[in-house]
């Protein structure tokens, strides 16, 4: 097919779906080997970039994310630009100041977030594979809820260079796809030292050495609050693991339950500090009354053009880092960060990873989601935080169906640096679960 | 977090608060902040690394070079005179 051809496909399909805030404008496909899309907070210097929010509606970055400059390297061509709750914040692709996508299996229904253009689009379009980014869960909860793989590598395994921040400490970019063979394909070409990400230059080296994954620990704190249709698919799959020749068996991790708060609160804290260039200069939205003074013209761009979730990200990460409350909160979380890590490395002593179900439920319908709490949608995450915290890899796969066809997801987890058995068992997985596609409307 | 406490962190983040938004989120982040306690009973331990990973300072070589054409840079930005435009800051 030509470009064009592809183009408006992509269009048409884009007008149903909406996992893409921008599209390429280039009909020249060159000598390209295969189509990638992206995070909208990945700088692409040929589309315009806003993470989801308003008040960055007109960036056009001047340079590449290393993550997308090294996709281009490898042969990719950048055909969108997902769409994604703004800077993050959120688990359904719901807090977006721009548009939201839909469900590939029902289009009522969210994608999850934060990145859940980009699962959409890997499980709407044959062979594609589109790189997304996890700060608390934002990979795997949209794999699970799209039904496809979606793997965050350890942190610091990928430059964050050309990132639009949402928390310093916790943000990696990762790979999803419907072929469990692109995870490790792609991680390959977007890892890797980067002078730009001084946190990327302590990694080992990144080879394939064959590990394979023997041994899972499903912790009984992950399989607590469950709708009944995730338990069942999630104990089906343990059968099947034991069958392909794992060992399965129940641990304690007491750890986890202490994982959330302290993951809000960091993740928070960092966000206040990044979103606070957002002033309306430089970036975006810049059309204000200069005859303002300062206080008055930055206090107009971010109330007028922060959304609802950002502001109150904003306010509690301003609060927690206070005068007075720095200790209780800020300081403390970085303590549990650390009594995690160990409780993981503990595990992983004896077991190649840490095994649950991805998210406590499917994909919800979007009036569901409009009458959750603030604190109701955070604690959705119960289940990817605590990976996410500890800066160990993991990765989402398809794992069931519930009673209306929604996919299923489970997540593992593996020790820093160890993506291999997550490879490992992503390949041997997809031959063992026949994973369903979407019917795509056009 | 009483409203007072709210709006004075709404003024220090320079985010002005709609008597709608401050009532509605001084309840969110009363509710936040109670699930937060959980943090006062939870272990901890010595290390409390910033990064979740041991990180090292790392150090370019210090020579002159170009990252990226300031014209480029400017292209999309309100300038003046190859100034960035801002408010007056007094």
């Amino acid at each position: 097919m030509s470009m064009e051809g592809i183009l408006s496909r992509l269009k048409e399909t884009n007008s149903k779906y909406s996992m893409f805030h921008a599209m390429t404008e280039d009909t020249d496909l060159g000598d390209a080997g295969f189509l990638f899309s992206a995070k909208d907070n990945l700088t692409s210097a040929d589309m315009e970039t806003c993470a989801g929010s308003k008040i960055l509606i007109g960036y056009r970055p001047a340079f590449d994310a290393t993550s997308i400059s090294k996709m281009r390297e490898a042969g990719g061509k950048l055909i969108g630009k997902c769409n994604m709750d703004e800077f993050g914040f959120g688990t359904f692709s719901y807090n977006s100041g721009l548009e939201i996508p839909r469900n590939p299996y029902d289009l009522e229904r969210a994608c999850g977030g934060s990145s859940g253009g980009s699962a959409c689009a890997a499980a709407v379009f044959d062979s594609h594979v589109s790189l997304g980014v996890s700060t608390g869960g934002s990979i795997c909860c949209p794999a699970s809820f799209c039904g496809v793989y979606g793997i965050a590598p350890t942190y610091g395994r990928v430059s964050r260079y050309g990132l639009i921040d949402y928390g310093n400490s916790l943000d990696k970019i990762g790979v999803i796809s419907a072929d469990a063979k692109d995870l490790r394909k792609y991680t390959h070409v977007i890892a890797g030292k980067d002078p730009k990400d001084p946190t990327s230059c302590v990694q080992p080296d990144f080879k394939d050495t064959g590990k394979k994954m023997r041994s899972v620990a499903v912790p009984r704190e992950g399989v607590e609050g469950l709708s009944k249709e995730v338990e069942t698919a999630f104990k089906e799959s343990l059968e099947s693991l034991k069958s392909m020749g794992l060992d399965v068996e129940y641990v304690e991790m007491p750890s986890l339950k202490y994982a959330m708060p302290a993951y809000y609160v960091l993740a928070t804290s960092e966000a206040s500090t990044n979103l606070a260039r957002y002033v309306g200069m430089r970036y975006g939205q810049q059309e204000g009354d200069h005859s303002l003074k300062f206080d008055d013209y930055f206090s107009y761009f971010r109330s007028q053009y922060f959304g609802d979730e950002a502001k109150r990200r904003i306010l509690l990460g301003t609060y927690t880092r206070m005068a007075g409350f720095r200790d209780r909160y800020y300081a403390k979380a970085l303590k549990v960060r650390q009594v995690v890590i160990k409780d993981y490395k503990r595990v992983l002593e004896s077991h190649d990873a840490v095994l649950a179900p991805t998210m406590p439920f499917t994909a919800p319908r979007f009036d569901d989601i409009s009458k959750m709490s603030a604190l109701d949608s955070y604690k959705a995450d119960y289940l990817t935080v605590p990976a996410n915290l500890a800066g160990t890899p993991h990765m989402s796969v398809p794992c069931g169906y519930d009673k209306d066809g929604m996919p299923i997801g489970m997540q593992f987890v593996a020790d820093h640096w160890n993506e291999e058995v997550l490879f490992d068992i992503a390949e041997r997985w997809e031959r063992s679960f026949k994973a369903r596609r979407p019917e795509v409307v056009s | 977090m009483d409203r007072a406490t709210v709006e004075r962190v709404a003024r220090a983040a320079h985010i002005k608060l709609t008597e709608d938004e401050l009532e509605r989120y001084s309840n969110d982040l009363n509710d936040i902040l109670t699930y937060f306690e959980l943090l006062d009973e939870a272990p901890e331990c010595e290390e409390s690394g910033v990064n979740p990973v041991e990180v090292a300072d790392v150090l370019r070589d210090d020579e002159p070079r170009m990252c990226i054409d300031p014209d480029v840079l400017l292209k999309d930005m309100d300038t003046y005179e190859r100034y960035i435009r801002g408010p007056r800051l007094s």
